[in-house]
């Protein structure tokens, strides 16, 4: 519990009319998408400026109270879970879009701003925001900094990461700091580079300055069918070698295409083994002239159906269905947990192969839903939690995203790490890597104030590993060498 | 004071080099940018990074490549043109032989920073070795990838001062099937209006520079369709399309004018020409990405870097003025967290001392 000094600090920071502290209210912050890992506050902050961000934590690091930056809660990885004893920062009530430069092909927005208000206020310039998480009608700009959040199109476009080009930041201790700056121009090492992405630990953004794009004359999309996900995989493949850079690459294996048609009936079909969508976007001749190619290459690979969007609503049906296929899935099973790894992308059907086999032996059902272009798999595992399942299902999820380390790649594309996976930190990293950003984090935040528990492991979380050497999974494939 | 060379070879070479010595160190590549930022102090061991070279894994169907830090970019682009890809960058001193560490460690960026940005955004994994000889893996071998903190963008632009760059993993690009120039000669002014139309357009440059008096862009696509919008964006900007050597003349000049620039600018972009303009000198303007290098003789180094700050740019010498003027026209906002993780990462300040000048301390400056 927070003293009645530590509270009297914290109201006068923000306002009394911006503090949540009734229980109930408190409740509704208990968890964010990850609705597993729960725990309520002791108090929730909604500061409507910087001021009052950095006068809240300054009074959390004079008192030593830890707390949690806070967007719209739809992460996926328990990243934004409160901490007993601490409190919970939303940044809910900075909202505004305060500039956009149509000349610079900027904006300038609050962390509470939607992904997809950026891109709304930008349109009547001809411009868009880039990065665009399924989420994106709810998710936040300051969440998407603090994840790096990607979506379907990071494969052109990049992620989050590419498209901040500065923020105004209120670090640990209070100080309100700008990182990066009016271009891509740096003043010594990238502070911005390593704040994006690093979970909520490294401090809370106030202000983000992103780069808007010139939308594209064209935009072409075609939804494949394929009898097997391996074929469908090839096609990727030699997309890939004739040197064409679709701006998305999506699968989707039967169980997840069943779901999806369930809940939005998109049109996709409901017996064809996998489904790609493949969209191109650029200058209208070359587009077409690339899109020609991708259709010859879905023919070459046995295609059973090819729909091309006709205009625009078409294409927003093809994409609901993609979009909507994680929620769907509540409507094949009456549980299921959303993984999110990574391989390289001429991995995938040996990663598939390995999921399948690994759910017949937990006795569960997977489906897949993927960014196939960049091998960001997204396995759904189904279960049922009354029937006893959650532990096996739990267990089996963690291994699939410990696989695609295993087969040399990563444990998260775009969910992030948070109270989830920290725990497999040690999967995919090193003690000295781990200790490493320790030090990084240390350097932001030597008291651990902010957002502790998340991103890296700790004892206290996974429990003490001492005992004899083992060699890391990395060294036994040979990746890495032990010095 | 003669100097320990230490060139390890590969990456137990390179952890044995700062675990076995101490006292401070300068790292060094193919010292192209040996004169740039702030002056190295002279250290007691070199640890010069050009034997640390090779391609440790390439799959071009994955479209990555992991290479040592030592590796001069320009040998490791004609390995990955023969399966027709490319890193997607052009920093003019890749052609004298930069390795793809150093560029990373200065953050440096070419033309096609309009389209791919800079190292920054092409580094998806790296191997660091930390003045105690810590060995540190960030990031990976797969493109899309949040788990932990990104330390290579954290070594982008750190001119040797937090650790040593071993071993690199780039994302890579196809090398399209062919590449336009268009040419209008005229003044700053002139070609900052046409290139806010250009800019305004759908014909999406890689490239959009001025060159002391010429303007250029770029285009990159199928060979058709780069043509047909070469040819629009002559009618757009009322120049000319050039034939393929003349394009490559036009931008080695381009390259030999930044490689002989004393100070290289960032500021809005809307910003730059007027800023040039009060700089003086031989300029050459990114018109897109608003990052700039004007020559100009070193008693107005000083000058330059007042009228960027007051544009709210940022600057830094390329050329040392030698008469006291700073190599950093600004301070970073984030100093005091920056010094943080200095401390942490190298807390006796054994590496690239000088390179930031004052900005860790005092006392490392005098030292």
């Amino acid at each position: 519990m927070l003293d009645a000094a530590v509270r009297e600090a914290l109201t006068a920071a923000v306002g009394a009319a911006n503090i949540v502290s009734d229980p109930v209210g408190l409740r509704s912050y208990e968890c964010d998408g990850l609705t597993g890992f729960r725990q309520v506050p002791s108090l929730v902050l909604l500061p409507t400026d910087t001021a009052s961000v950095a006068a809240a934590v300054r009074v959390c690091h004079e008192h030593r109270v830890p707390f949690v930056a806070r967007g719209a809660g739809t992460g996926l990885s328990g990243g934004a879970m409160p901490v007993a004893d601490g409190v919970v920062i939303s940044l809910q009530r900075l909202r505004s879009v305060v500039e956009v430069d149509p000349v610079d092909r900027r904006a300038v927005v609050q962390p509470g701003v939607t992904n997809l208000d950026i891109t709304r206020a930008a349109a009547p310039h001809g411009l868009y925001y880039a990065p665009d998480p399924s989420s994106q009608q709810v998710c936040t700009i300051g969440g998407n900094v603090a994840e790096n959040s990607g979506g379907a199109h990071c494969l052109k476009y990049g992620f989050t990461t590419n498209h901040v080009l500065s923020m105004t930041v209120v670090l640990p201790d209070g100080e309100v700091v700008t990182l990066g700056g009016d271009s891509g121009e740096q003043l010594g090492p990238d502070l911005r580079g390593v704040f994006i992405g690093s979970e909520g630990t490294l401090g809370v953004v106030c202000e983000i300055t992103v780069r808007l794009l010139r939308v594209p004359e064209t935009v072409r999309t075609l939804l494949a069918d394929f009898p097997s996900v391996t074929a469908a995989g090839e096609v990727v493949s030699d997309i890939v070698a004739a040197g064409i850079v679709p701006a998305a690459v999506e699968m989707m294996d039967n169980l997840a295409i069943q779901a999806a048609e369930k809940a939005v009936g998109a049109g996709y079909t409901l017996t064809t083994p996998a489904a790609l969508v493949v969209e191109l976007d650029g200058p209208a001749a070359e587009c077409g002239e690339q899109f020609e190619q991708v259709k010859a290459i879905c023919d070459r690979h046995g295609c059973t159906r090819l729909h091309i969007a006709g205009d625009a609503a078409e294409r927003a049906r093809i994409w609901k269905g993609r979009k909507a296929a994680f929620a769907a899935v509540g409507r094949i099973s009456p549980d299921y947990i959303v993984q999110d790894g990574v391989v390289p992308r001429t991995r995938l059907a040996e990663v598939l192969g390995r999921i399948e086999q690994m759910g017949t032996a937990a006795g569960l059902r997977v489906a897949n839903v993927f960014h196939a272009g960049d091998g960001n798999l997204h396995p759904l595992v189904l279960f049922d939690a009354d029937g006893g399942e959650l532990e096996r299902a739990e267990e089996l999820s963690k291994d699939i995203a410990e696989l695609c380390v295993e087969l040399g790649g990563s444990l998260s594309g775009e969910h992030g790490i948070g109270t989830d996976k920290a725990c497999s930190m040690p999967r995919m990293f090193g003690v000295d890597d781990l200790a490493t950003m320790d030090r990084v984090r240390s350097a932001f935040d030597p008291h651990r104030l902010c957002n502790p528990g998340k991103l890296l492991p700790t004892p206290r979380l996974c429990g003490e590993k001492p005992g004899r050497y083992r060699p890391h999974p990395l060294e036994e494939a040979g990746v890495i060498e032990r010095l | 004071m003669t100097a320990t060379m230490l060139a390890p070879t590969d990456l137990r070479g390179a952890h044995e080099a700062l675990a076995g010595t101490s006292g401070p160190v300068e790292i060094r590549g193919a010292a192209t940018a040996a004169d740039w930022a702030g002056a190295p102090q002279p250290a007691p061991t070199v640890l010069d990074t050009s034997r640390l070279t090779g391609v440790l894994a390439y799959n071009p169907a994955d479209m990555t490549v992991g290479v040592r830090a030592g590796t001069p970019l320009r040998e490791l682009q004609q390995e990955l043109a023969t399966h027709g890809q490319r890193v997607a960058f052009d920093a003019a001193r890749v052609a004298r032989g930069a390795t793809a560490g150093g560029l990373v460690a200065t953050a440096d960026s070419g033309p096609l920073a309009l389209a791919y940005g800079s190292m920054r955004d092409l580094v998806i994994g790296a191997t660091v070795v930390l003045a105690d000889g810590t060995v540190a893996r960030t990031g990976g071998h797969v493109i899309k990838n949040v788990a932990g903190y990104d330390l290579a963008k954290l070594l982008h632009g750190s001119y040797g001062t937090l650790g040593l760059l071993a071993e690199i993993v780039l994302r890579l690009h196809p090398i399209p099937a062919a590449s336009r120039t268009v040419r209008l000669d005229g003044e700053l002014p002139v070609a900052a209006d046409r290139a806010a139309a250009v800019l305004a357009s759908a014909l999406e440059p890689v490239s959009l520079e001025w060159a002391d008096g010429t303007l250029l862009v770029r285009v990159e696509g199928t060979v058709e369709g780069a043509d047909a919008r070469a040819r629009e964006l002559a009618r757009l900007i009322g120049g000319s399309v050039l034939g393929d050597d003349d394009a490559e003349a036009a931008w080695a000049r381009h390259a030999e004018l930044v490689d002989t620039a004393s100070v290289r600018i960032g500021c809005r972009p809307s910003r730059l020409a007027g800023v040039l303009a009060e700089c003086g000198g031989t300029a050459v303007a990114g018109l897109g990405t608003g990052i700039g290098t004007v020559a100009v003789a070193p008693e107005r180094v000083a000058a330059v870097h007042d009228v960027v700050t007051a544009a709210g740019g940022m600057s830094v010498t390329r050329r040392r003025p030698g008469n006291g003027v700073g190599a950093w026209g600004q301070r970073p906002s984030a100093l005091r967290v920056l010094t943080a993780v200095k401390n942490e990462l190298d807390p006796g300040h054994r590496l690239g001392r000088g390179r930031f000048e004052a900005w860790f301390g005092e006392e490392e400056a005098r030292s």
